[in-house]
């Protein structure tokens, strides 16, 4: 019994923001520009993004209808009628309500009928963990099909007000880092049971999580003060959290180095266990925040001897901005759409997650029926 | 630790180089969840613990010479080779344990103490773990215990000598032994991948290696998690 990847789909809102128009749509937080937004545009070389709010921050497409979208498009893409679902299995680390799950609202806007449904909640890998859910279901023949969706709108939590909101804790730099690196967009994907054209065969999905050995290093609802051990609920109002940085997004960034090594100690894991071979592999699809980040995998996997030629590494995070748990699969679409690949290609895609260290890794083989 | 040039060649030394990685990775994971590593890390170190840390690596620092200077002699002529090498390595360090007194003496303590503290339970361990194997023929799994110990002695240049540093703000040459040391054992660890491919060259070295690198990462933990219960 194997799983396929039959389509892709992918929704970006609105046009692409280059770096000089991020702070006309986010806004400037007190009425200033950024001092810090040069120094981690520079390193994290995103070019250009999408955001889900206008310029006078009002959000004209929610997370569930990015979401939607995505599915959508790809199973237009795809060789199956939208009533022959059989399960939907979303990720996303902040949905546009609280409760209920995020799938919930997402089968409401797709209007696809008696699904078993399937919520995945994190950060960059939760879109994983909904695949690999998805891929194991199909497996223990529960479905002959899965739809999985990830999508992300991050750009609500940089609105200036938000800052403007948490007092002394907005010139913070944990809290304005993520300003400059996360964006929206929606990814999807058709697994299926049997191929269909060019498909990509998932061989197996694995990921190891370490968020017993390390604290946590990317968050919304921790307080500004560290000796304040509350968290967002905690407080009498949620003004009162607002005030004290506890809705802020947060990156340790003292801690995100560790993200390289897991990434690579999880890759030498699977080196061990014979389901990586290097020599196999064709393309790196690899989610990384930054091309700083990028070149420390690269450099680290070298000093492994494991290194993997740098022109079979493929992103679209230039271009596409870093989605959170939705880019690895508008990745994987921009890439299935655009590159050049071919029957038995091996396909490696990793996504090292800093929220509190989970790495997930897939390989897929392209088959052609 | 592993920013130089890749001197690994052969493939058995390859594979070797990725095992003694993947235990270094679970080693740090490790060293993370000791109490008194976490408060380092964490910068809630208070100065009596810095102290106590210093005191309780003392005798891990003495004895490593020795065991370095054994293992050197345990190498027969045809490996005269690596027994050079081992002897400039022990040569480099055996008087590293002057720098560290002299660092809990900026820090308060008093040389008395340091001078005549007991062994932890986890260095008399470790310690007798590592006489016994460099006392055996050609100690080749010896390379193992290397790896973790020089690697160590990076991360504490590189990541914790700062930390110290950063916490004890009005201290001075604090961290001498933790910086030397370190950018010391940055061209130690370039000998050790050269050993490794030089001394890896079967399945089973490589096994002896690599378990012999495990069971020194976990006495090294066993004598760090001791402080707390000194």
């Amino acid at each position: 019994m194997s799983a396929y990847i039959t389509s892709t789909g992918h929704y970006l809102p609105g046009a692409p923001i280059d770096n000089e128009k991020i702070e006309d749509v986010l806004g400037f937080v007190h009425g200033n520009p950024s001092r810090l937004k040069r120094k981690i545009l520079k390193s994290n070389g995103i070019k250009t993004r999408y955001y889900a709010i206008d310029n006078k921050h009002n959000t004209f497409i929610s997370n569930s209808k990015m979401a939607a979208n995505a599915g959508n498009n790809c199973l237009a893409n795809s060789y199956l009628s939208k009533n022959k679902i059989s399960m939907l299995s979303c990720a996303t680390s902040q949905g546009d309500i609280v409760l209920p799950g995020f799938g919930s609202m997402v089968q409401a806007e797709l209007d696809i009928s008696d699904i078993e449904l399937q919520t995945s909640h994190g950060i960059c890998s939760s879109s994983m963990m909904a695949l690999k859910s998805a891929y194991t279901s199909l497996l223990a023949k529960q479905h002959e099909n899965a739809l999985v969706i990830a999508s992300e709108l991050s750009s609500r939590l940089f609105k200036a007000s938000r800052y403007e909101n948490a007092g002394d804790y907005s010139q913070d730099f944990n809290a304005e880092f993520l300003r400059w690196m996360l964006s929206d967009g929606a990814g999807a994907l058709l697994l299926e049971s049997q191929p269909r054209n060019t498909s990509f065969r998932i061989d197996w999905v694995k990921s190891f999580s370490h968020a017993d050995v390390y604290p946590v290093c990317m968050s919304i609802g921790i307080p500004g003060d560290d000796s304040d051990s509350r968290t967002w609920q905690d407080y009498p109002s949620y003004a009162e959290a607002e005030a004290a940085g506890a809705l802020l997004i947060r990156q340790d960034v003292r801690l995100l180095d560790n993200v390289v090594k897991l990434g690579v100690d999880g890759f030498l894991r699977l080196l061990d266990e014979s389901l990586i071979k290097i020599n196999e592999i064709d393309h790196v699809l690899c989610h990384f925040s930054s091309e700083y980040f990028k070149s420390r995998i690269f450099a680290m996997l070298e000093k492994a001897g494991a290194a993997i030629p740098e022109h079979k590494w493929y992103t679209n995070l230039y271009t596409r901005g870093n989605t959170g748990c939705a880019s690895i699969f508008i990745m994987l679409d921009e890439f299935r759409r655009t590159q050049s690949y071919k029957e038995g290609d091996k396909i490696i895609c990793m996504v090292p997650e800093s929220g509190r260290f989970n790495n997930a890794y897939m390989q897929l083989t392209v088959v052609n029926v | 630790m592993f920013n130089m040039e890749n001197k690994i060649l052969t493939e058995q030394g390859q594979s070797c180089l990725q095992s003694l990685l993947t235990i270094w990775f679970d080693f740090e994971r490790g060293l993370t969840k000791i109490p008194i590593i976490q408060r380092l890390e964490q910068g809630r170190l208070s100065i009596e613990d810095y102290r106590f840390l210093l005191l309780n690596m003392r005798q891990q620092v003495i004895e490593g010479s020795r065991w370095i200077s054994r293992c050197a002699s345990s190498f027969d002529r045809s490996y005269s080779d690596v027994r050079s090498k081992v002897i400039g390595h022990a040569q480099a360090e055996h008087r590293d344990y002057e720098m560290l007194e002299q660092d809990f003496v900026a820090v308060g303590g008093n040389l008395d103490e340091i001078q005549n503290a007991q062994r932890n339970i986890g260095s008399e361990a470790l310690h007798g773990f590592l006489m016994y194997h460099a006392t055996q023929k050609n100690p080749v799994d010896l390379i193992g215990a290397m790896w973790i110990i020089e690697g160590l002695g990076n991360k504490m240049a590189s990541e914790w000598a700062q930390s110290i540093d950063e916490i004890f703000v009005g201290y001075e040459g604090i961290t001498t032994f933790m910086r030397y040391h370190g950018k010391n054992d940055e061209a130690h660890v370039e000998k050790l991948y050269e050993l490794i491919d030089r001394l890896c060259k079967s399945d089973k070295a490589q096994e002896n290696i690599e378990r012999t690198a495990k069971v020194v990462a976990r006495l090294y933990l066993l004598q760090l998690e001791e402080i707390d219960n000194g």
